[in-house]
This record gives structure tokens, sequence and C-alpha cells, in this order.
């Protein structure tokens, strides 16, 4: 499902080189749940903005679904995100001018479908995520857990085969932490989705099948 | 502080060079505006006295009667007074130079004997002996000019020039050259000297005088002199100051010069709500830079004093730039200015100056004051910025209460007070306060509608929010989506929103005013003028450029197959309870049948009738507004005959002049003013007369002997419209600095809400946005706000348009306008202004969509 070989990402910032991922190589099959671990630094974000689309590498390549994202222009990797990739970052998820049902329907109406329709898928996935109550509110008036479950139903909008989450409970108490933790597995027990989760905690990393560690840049080891 | 000033202010301003660049541009340009105007309205000031009192020499007091002109005995009359040491006499005007377009000669007319008493004239080579003067007055085609206009003509002692005067071509002989000392500097050297009998003859003034120049004897004051031969005169003329006749020839001027101030307070507004437009934005875009200072204990007075500390230098380098080019264009203005004054008040020479220290201080005094007081609210709102705006994940709560707000409240206190100042200004005394008061009531007004943009933009947004329509090449999510961004901040989009309406209201009110104006004037001239052909020397219409010429050539022109009726048509200056007016004259008895009358107050055919009759005489608007004439009371002239007494038979409008205008039946005007001259030949010509065969004939027979404008009743439309226009030049430059102004504001807005929002614009891209539909949704923004900004624009700037043209100026100027509601300014107002917003927006939205996700998104 997803393949990097060799990946390097480098940022120039002025004078200086930062290494942010030194050649990584790894093989994720479909339908895992893999977890991402690392000291801060080592370039889990990166990896995971990579394997998204939201940057290119510098070197390197890299397959995803099939298809090799770092050669695809930019307009190719936003429509292969809208609909292929589930995006779930640790704050700062939602529009906050939008209501819950609103910020979950955004994919679908940027993809130029009808407001019904819109509104009806987004009905379905706020049941999904148990937040049918919540449809009206804004951001501001949910609290984080329910703030993250409106994330995972927005990045579930297409029924993307791959759900990259950066740190999702990071900013949650360990019970809301872990309904979203329950919530990831559900959903890739059920819909077969690829799952992919930046994490520090081991407790979350639990969840997971599969466990790979980043050192620098590099690929540590893999469990 | 000026670490933190170089530390963080100036990283900011070097950060955002594109914006900095653009808010000194647009300061610059409002200050250079004012600065302009003001030299302008000093060189006008200046100009007047100075060359009044250049002509006066040693003159203390002098005896006039404005253009109408005095009776010779005058002069006997004050020489005999007592207290009067020296006099000396003079005929005055100016003449074209014949065959040189443009070029006019200031002639001076003195006995040449005595006048040295009062002037000194200096003569180039050695000396002027006495018998070179009396072989000077001996030779009756004798002229002096100035050096450098000899050298300017290539002429020398001996050669001739030719001047067009009250009997045609005329040749003199140049038999003295002045060096440009003293009197001969005025006019720029265009200054002429000849013999008292020569001149009278040139201007057609037999037997009359301009001006008594006397100095008083040691042991007499000024003042018992003046007193003395007022009495002794008993209104035949005017006893003044050269300084008070001066002023007089300045007042002239007042109506044009309030209005060029109105002009510059519009920029000083406009200039108002740029710097503060830029501070709020500045303040917005580093709301999470100032969190942290203050969480890093920056105390709230020392953020206060570093904000301030910003705009001041801004203000500051914004308004040195701001003078500078200000004086430059102050010289294109005054070129513009001097011919509009030339035109239609007086001959005048315009020299632009530099600036004074004191006005450098007050441009710059003015500049800061303003940015001070526009960075005033940004700052109290930077003050209530918490330490914890950088920690926030959420920076947007839907909190705005827009009816509660202090915009809202500050709206309604100005709206209510806008018609109170209005209503009040008429009561007031004087023409100027009743103006400035008005003019205050509708900025007020203006203000009071921006005041309620944040509130508007909010009501338009939710409505725009409920939008589903697709757009053509826009989606309804994108259309919405771009809505949202007003919705979330309707102060900061109000405050651009406000920007425009008030750019945009200046713009319209200008253009509308413009419009009206021309409107006005070519239906005035339709009535006022029936004739088929004018033909006037020296300049195509009356007024201070043409030549009088004698009667002569009427009968001529009357015995021209296809003519119907020929009517002279004289105007002069006169003075009225010791203000300047115009006397206007033509015969009411040979043309009642074909003219119209313009009336504001009357029937025009019945007063026409009683014209004719003799029965009295019209007055004019601004007469009656000025002097308080009602129709049937009597009016006193100083003519040349003494004090005469007419009658008011009805208000008539004329444009020509805002000072008040009396017009009589050209038999009276000859007998009390005992002056045979005409300005202007009007001709009715048979139906069926050839037009185009008759003006050849008319050019053959006196074009070459008078210098003639020959015009068909459409070229002197064109020339009156021309000479509108040109008076509106400085009119324009506000207009373009309002348009730049209001761009400005919009690209800065556009810049600050993208910052703003640059996590969600990285949220909506993760999330699948594409970068088109990023960049269509922040042009779409900028558009609205282009739409809600034109169309309240529009809306302000027609009440504002129609209150000015309708009220206020009757209350400067006297004359009633139509109001002509220009629709073609007002579609492309609201056009211009969506298309420049989206052009505006072009380059924020590329900025936005260009960002990397990541980097957008960037919450490490
Ligand atoms: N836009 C950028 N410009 C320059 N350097 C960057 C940028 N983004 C990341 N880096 C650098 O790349 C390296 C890896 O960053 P990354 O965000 O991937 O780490 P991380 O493992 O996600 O850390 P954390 O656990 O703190 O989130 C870091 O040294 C970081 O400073
Ligand atoms: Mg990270």
């Amino acid at each position: 499902m997803i393949r990097c070989t060799d990946v390097c990402k480098f940022y120039q910032q002025g004078d200086n080189r930062i290494t942010a991922l030194a050649g990584v190589t790894l093989e994720i099959p479909q339908g895992a749940f893999t977890a991402v671990m690392g000291q801060s630094g080592s370039g889990k974000s990166t990896l995971l903005h990579l394997i998204g689309g939201l940057d290119r590498p510098t070197s390197g390549e890299l397959l995803v679904d099939n298809r090799l994202i770092g050669q695809m222009s930019d307009d190719q990797v936003t429509l292969f995100r809208r609909s292929r990739i589930g995006f779930i970052f640790q704050f700062f998820n939602l529009l906050p001018t939008l209501t819950a049902a609103e910020n979950i329907a955004l994919p679908f109406v940027l993809d130029g479908r009808g407001k019904a329709e819109a509104d009806a898928r987004a009905a379905a996935l706020l049941a999904k995520v148990g937040l049918e109550h919540r449809r009206q509110h804004l951001p501001e008036e949910l609290s984080g857990g329910e703030i993250q479950r409106v994330a995972i139903a927005r990045a579930l909008a297409f029924n993307p085969p791959i759900l990259l989450a950066d740190e999702p409970t990071g900013n949650l108490d360990s019970k809301n932490g872990l309904a979203i933790l329950d919530l990831l597995r559900q959903v890739n027990r059920q819909d077969g989705c690829t799952i992919v989760m930046v994490t520090h905690s081991e407790e979350a990393a639990g969840y997971a099948e599969r466990r790979i560690y980043l050192r620098d840049g590099r690929v540590e080891k893999e469990e | 502080m000026l670490r933190l000033l170089n530390t963080i202010s100036w990283r900011h301003l070097r950060h955002h060079r594109l914006r900095t660049f653009l808010t000194f541009l647009g300061m610059a340009l409002g200050v250079a505006v004012i600065v302009a105007i003001a030299l302008v309205n000093r060189a006008l000031t200046t100009s007047f006295q100075s060359t009044i009192e250049q002509i006066a020499g040693k003159a203390v007091l002098q005896v006039s009667n404005s253009e109408s002109g005095m009776d010779e005995r005058v002069l006997a009359l004050v020489r005999d007074t007592d207290g009067v040491l020296d006099v000396a006499a003079a005929v005055d005007g100016f003449l074209p130079v014949s065959g040189e377009r443009g070029e006019r000669l200031y002639i001076y007319g003195v006995d040449l004997l005595t006048d040295f008493t009062m002037r000194e004239h200096q003569f180039a080579g050695d000396g002027f002996a006495f018998d070179q003067a009396l072989d000077f007055i001996a030779q009756a085609d004798s002229i002096a000019v100035t050096e450098s206009f000899a050298r300017r003509r290539g002429l020398a002692a001996g050669s001739t020039v030719v001047l067009n005067t009250s009997r045609g071509k005329q040749s003199y002989v140049i038999r003295a050259l002045l060096k440009e000392e003293g009197t001969a500097r005025v006019f720029g050297g265009n200054f002429a000297l000849m013999d008292m009998p020569v001149a009278q003859l040139a201007f057609g003034k037999e037997g009359k005088l301009d001006i008594v120049d006397l100095t008083v004897e040691t042991g007499s004051t000024v003042e018992t002199v003046q007193a003395r031969l007022r009495q002794r005169l008993a209104g035949a003329a005017e006893v003044e100051r050269p300084k008070k006749r001066g002023e007089q020839i300045e007042s002239l001027l007042t109506s044009f010069r309030v209005g060029l101030f109105f002009v510059s307070l519009i920029a000083l507004f406009v200039g108002f709500f740029l710097i503060y437009n830029t501070v709020a934005v500045s303040i917005v875009q580093r709301k999470r830079e100032i969190g942290t200072l203050r969480c890093l204990g920056m105390r709230r007075a020392e953020l206060l004093r570093l904000i301030v500390a910003e705009a001041l230098i801004l203000a500051l380098v914004g308004a040195l730039i701001g003078c500078l080019l200000g004086w430059l264009l102050a010289q294109g203005a005054l070129v513009a200015v001097g011919q509009t004054v030339r035109n239609l008040f007086s001959s005048i020479g315009l020299s632009g100056s530099g600036l004074s220290a004191r006005e450098l201080v007050i441009a710059l005094a003015s500049a800061i004051g303003v940015a001070l007081l526009a960075a005033l609210h940004p700052a109290i709102e930077a003050l209530a910025i918490s330490p914890l705006e950088n920690a926030r994940q959420a920076v947007w709560r839907p909190v705005f209460a827009a009816k509660k707000s202090w915009a809202t409240r500050l709206g309604v206190l100005c709206l209510s007070i806008a018609p109170l100042l209005v209503v009040l200004a008429p009561h007031l005394t004087g023409a100027v306060r009743q103006f400035s008061v008005g003019v205050i009531g509708m900025l007020i007004f203006l203000l009071g509608l921006a005041f309620f943009a944040p509130l508007i933009v909010r009501y338009a947004a939710q409505w725009l929010w409920r939008w589903t329509l697709a757009l053509p090449g826009v989606s309804w999510v994108e259309t919405r989506l771009a809505a949202d961004s007003l919705r979330r901040n309707p102060l900061r989009s109000g405050i651009t929103v406000a920007t425009m309406i008030i750019s945009l209201a200046a713009i319209f009110t200008i253009a509308a005013f413009v419009n009206s104006v021309r409107g006005s004037l070519l239906a005035w001239v339709d009535q006022m003028v029936t004739a088929d052909i004018i033909i006037s020397s020296g300049a195509r219409t009356a007024g201070p450029r043409n030549v009088s010429l004698h009667e002569e050539p009427a009968a001529g022109l009357r015995a021209l197959p296809g003519v119907k009726i020929v009517d002279l048509y004289r105007l002069v200056r006169a003075n009225y309870q010791g203000r300047p007016i115009v006397v206007e004259s033509f015969s009411a008895a040979l043309s009642a049948p074909v003219r119209t009358l313009p009336m504001a107050q009357g029937d025009g055919a019945r007063v026409l009738r009683e014209m004719a009759q003799g029965k009295g005489a019209v007055v004019s608007e601004s007469f009656q507004t000025r002097f308080g004439a009602q129709v049937g009371d009597k009016i006193e002239l100083v003519t040349p005959s003494g004090p005469v007494s007419f009658t008011v038979l009805g208000i008539y409008i004329d444009y020509s002049s805002d000072i008040g205008s009396v017009l009589i039946d050209r038999a009276l005007y000859k007998k009390y003013w005992r002056d045979e001259l005409v300005d202007a030949f009007d001709l009715w010509l048979e139906p069926g007369a050839d037009m185009a065969a008759l003006v050849q004939q008319i050019k053959a027979g006196y074009g070459d002997q008078y210098q003639l404008f020959i015009s068909t009743h459409r070229e002197l439309k064109d020339a009156v419209l021309r000479i509108m226009e040109q008076s509106f030049v400085v009119n324009y430059a506000v207009e373009i600095v309002a348009l730049v102004v209001a761009i400005f504001s919009v690209i800065n807005t556009l810049l600050a809400s993208i910052l703003d929002r640059s996590r969600e614009i990285g949220v909506l891209r993760a999330i699948g946005a594409t970068q088109s539909q990023v960049r269509r949704i922040i042009v779409m923004e900028a558009g609205w706000m282009g739409l809600i900004g034109g169309l309240l624009g529009l809306l302000a700037g027609s009440v504002m348009a129609y209150h000015h043209v309708v009220y206020n100026t009757k209350l400067l100027t006297g004359w009633t306008f139509q109001f002509y509601y220009p629709y073609d300014v007002a579609a492309l107002v609201v056009s211009a202004t969506v298309v420049l917003c989206l052009l505006a927006g072009y380059g924020p939205a590329k900025k936005a969509a260009a960002t990397p996700v990541v980097t957008a998104i960037g919450y490490e």
C-alpha cells in the first residue's frame, strides 16, 4: 500500500541544511494499523507529510496506493489526497467558523458535489462517530475529544484507503484518547482502512499492529 | 525602545516590503495633495497682493472705480483736496500682442512727467533725460517695454510692436526700454508704459481714468485724507489703501479657494483612513507576536509606545516624501489654476514658491496628528491582546456583537449629528462659514455610514453564507468560504469597506458635482446665448482675457446679407457696497424677440421687455445671496456719472460669475457709464442664411484688423465647457489619490486576512482544496468586499453629491445647480471597484495558494 525507498528530505534554512529524513525505506501493507514512534525531531511528522503528499521528498521514491506521488503535479496530488487519503492532526483540525456538519461535508463540497448529497454524507459520518447531537455546533463549543472525532469523520468522507494521523491523542486526556484510538481501530477493522499514526505514547502504540521507530531521520527498528 | 523598534518593527516592515511601500506611497500622495493645495492657495493670495502693491509704488491711497473707470475730472478734484501731496493718474489693462498667440502686455498709461512721484521707472541706457521724455510724449505711437520682453521677442529700441486694441491693430514704436525693477517686474516682465492719451485711445477709455494714486502730506493722516476724499467724491469712486484693493480682487477667488480647501479636506480624510487601515492591519497581523511579547513581560505602556512610535515614523517619512511630491504637484497645479484664474477672474502672474518652514511644520504636524489619531484605536485593540494569544488554538469566536459595538454606536451618533449640522448651516452668518458647516455635516454623515460598515459586512456575509448558487466558474462552496472570511472578522473587513466607502464617496461626489455643473452650464448657455454667431476679440468668451472693441464694426455687420439682428454685449467689473460685482449689458430693445433669459425668479420675457423700457436692472442669484436684494428693491450702483439707483426687475441665473452680477439695458449703461465699448457682438441670422459663408465674410472683413474670434453657438459652448473642465483639474488629482488609497486598503486587508487564516488554508489544502480553489476563494473575498464597499460608497456618494450640488454650493456661491445624476459614473464606480478589488485580491491569493501546506499548518 505504501512503499518508501531511500526517501530523503532536507530543509534549506539560510546556509544550513537541516536533515529531516536521511534515507527511509519501509513498506506498509494494505489494511495495516501502523504506529510511527521516535524522539522529537526524528522526522515522524515529515514522513507523514510526505506520504500524504503535503510535501515532496528531496530524493527517493514514494509509492502510495500504487501511485508515485513524488512525481505528480500539485493539482494531481491534491485530488489524490482529497479522495484517497484522510488526515488527522494533533490540533487545529477544523475550520473554526464552520459547524461540525459543515466541517465534515467540506471535502465533498470541495469536490463539487451537491449540497444535499454532502449533507446526507455528513449526517451518516456524524452518526458513525457518535456525534449526531453536535451537528450544528461550532468547534469552539466542542471538547477536544469531540473535535478529534469530527476530524476523523471528515477524514473518512470519501472512504479513503489510507488514514494518516499525527499525534491524534497528543492533546487529549487518557479517557478521551482511548476513545479516539478505539474509533481508529474500528475504522481499521471494519473499513479495512490502512492507518499510519504518529505517536509518543506507548499506550497508543499498543493499538497498532506494527511499530516503526525513527531516529535522526532513519528507521531505527520495526516491530 | 530603539532596540525594540529596530528588532520588531523594522523587521516587520522589511518583511512586508510591498505593503510598506504601498502605505508610504498612499500617505505621501495624501500629504502631497494637501501641500500642493496649500501652495496654490498661497500663490493665489500673495500674487494679487504683491502685484497690486508693486504697481501702487509709493501711493498710500488709490482712487478707483473698478473696471467702470472715472471721469478725468476726478484727477483735479483729488489734487485740490487738502492733505494730498502728490497725485498720479493711470489707465491700465492688458492688450494682446498681434500675431503672437497667448502673449499679452500689461499696459500702464501714465503722465510720464508726474508719474515719477509715485513709481520709479528705471530706463536702460544712459538714463532717460527730460527731452527724451518729451520726445516720447510728443509722438502718439510711443511705447516702453521691459528689456526681458524685448529680448524674448527679439526687439530693440526703434522696433515696432503691434497690439490688438479696441480700435483694431495698432503699431507702436519702442522708444525706451525699461529695466526690470520696481513696477516693471509685475506679470513676469510683460509690462509696458504708454503716455496716458495713447493708452486711453488703445483701451477706448477716452476722457476716463482707471486709477488715481496719491500720497499724503506730512501732518495729515491717511485716514483723514481718505475721509475727506470720500466726501468730495460723493460716491463717484472709491478711496482705498492699495492693500485693501488687493484684498478686494482676492475676494473674487473666495469660492474657488474654499472649493480647493474642501478638496484637500477630503484628501486628509482619506489619508486618515489609510493610516488607520495600515496600523490596524499590522496589529492584526502580529497578534501572536504581540501575545508572545506580552507573555515575555512587555508592559502595556511599552507596547503602546512601540505602536505609537511605529505610526509616527510611518507618518513622518510619508509626510516628508509627501511634501516633496506636493511641491512638484503644486508646480503643475499652478499652471492649471493660473489658467483658470486668468480665464475666470483676473489677469495674474502666479509664481510658484518653495514651502516655507512654517508650512512644512504644519504639513508634518497635521500628518503626524492624523497618524496618531488613526493609530489610537488599533493601539488600544493591541493592548487588549491576551498574553495567551500565542497559545490559543481556536483563534476565532463568533463574538462580534455588531449591534452593540462601539463602531455602530458611533455610527448612530454621527448619523444623528449630521442632519443637525446640515439644517443649521444656512442659519449661520457668512457664506464661507455656512458652506464649511454644511461640508462638515456631510463628512460626518459619511463617517457615520463608514462606522456602520462592520455591521453591514456582518449581515451581508451572513446572507452570502446561505448562498447556494454556483456563479460561472466558481462553485457555491468557494463563494461561501469567501464570505466566511468576512464573517469571521467583520471588524477588519469593515475597516476596509469603510475606507472604500469614503474613497468612493469622495470620487463619486466630485464626479457628480462636475457632471451637474456641466449639465447646468450647458442648459444655461443654451438659454443665455441664443445668438447664431458670437464675435469677440482676443478671447472666445467675454471676461478678463478679451479686448473690448468700439461699436464701429456693428454697422458693417448689420449690413451683411442674412444678418437679422446684431446686439452688443458688454461686461465690466464694478463695485457694490465696497465689494466687487459684475455689470452686464445688452440692448434688450434690439434683441428681446430673439433672446431668452434664464430666470430664478420672475418671467424672462416680461423682464426683457421692462429692461428695454429702461425700468431697472436684473440681478443674479449670487447677487441676491450676497447682498440680500429682492425683486422690487432699489440698488445703488457707483457709475462714472455718480451713484445711480436701479429697481430690481427679477433674479436671473448667471454661472459665469459667483460674485454677483447686475444686468441692465445697453442704453442705460451707455448713459451712466459713458462707455460705448463692446465685448461681444451677438448675431442672429435670417432663416436659411448661409452661416459658413457669413463667417468667411466676417473673417475677411474684420478678422485681421481685430484678431476676432468668430464662434458659432456650438463653439462657444465648447469653449465654456473647456474653461469649466480646466477649473476642475485639481479635483481630478484627488480622485486619483482616493482611488489608489482604496486599492491599497483592499490589498492590505487581504494580506492580513490570509496571514490570519494561514492554518485554515493549510487545513483546506490538506483535505483536498486545490491551489486554484484557494485562489478563487480569496479573490472572491476581495470581490465581495468590493461589491459591498462599491454599493455603499455609491449610496453615500449619491446623498453627499446631491447635498453638495443642491445646497452647499448655493450657500457658498448663490448658484442653483440642477442635479444631474451621473449614471455612467455610478455604474463605473461599482463595476470598477469590484474589478479592481478582484485584481487587488489576486496577489494575496496567489501568495496564499502557493504557501506549502506544511508551512501553513506549521504548528510545531
Ligand atoms: N519547514 C521546516 N523547515 C526547516 N526545518 C524543518 C521544517 N520542518 C521540520 N524541520 C526539521 O526537520 C526535523 C524533523 O521534524 P519533524 O517535524 O518531522 O519531527 P517530529 O519527529 O515530528 O518531531 P515532534 O515529535 O516534535 O513532532 C526537525 O529537526 C525539524 O526542525
Ligand atoms: Mg511532529
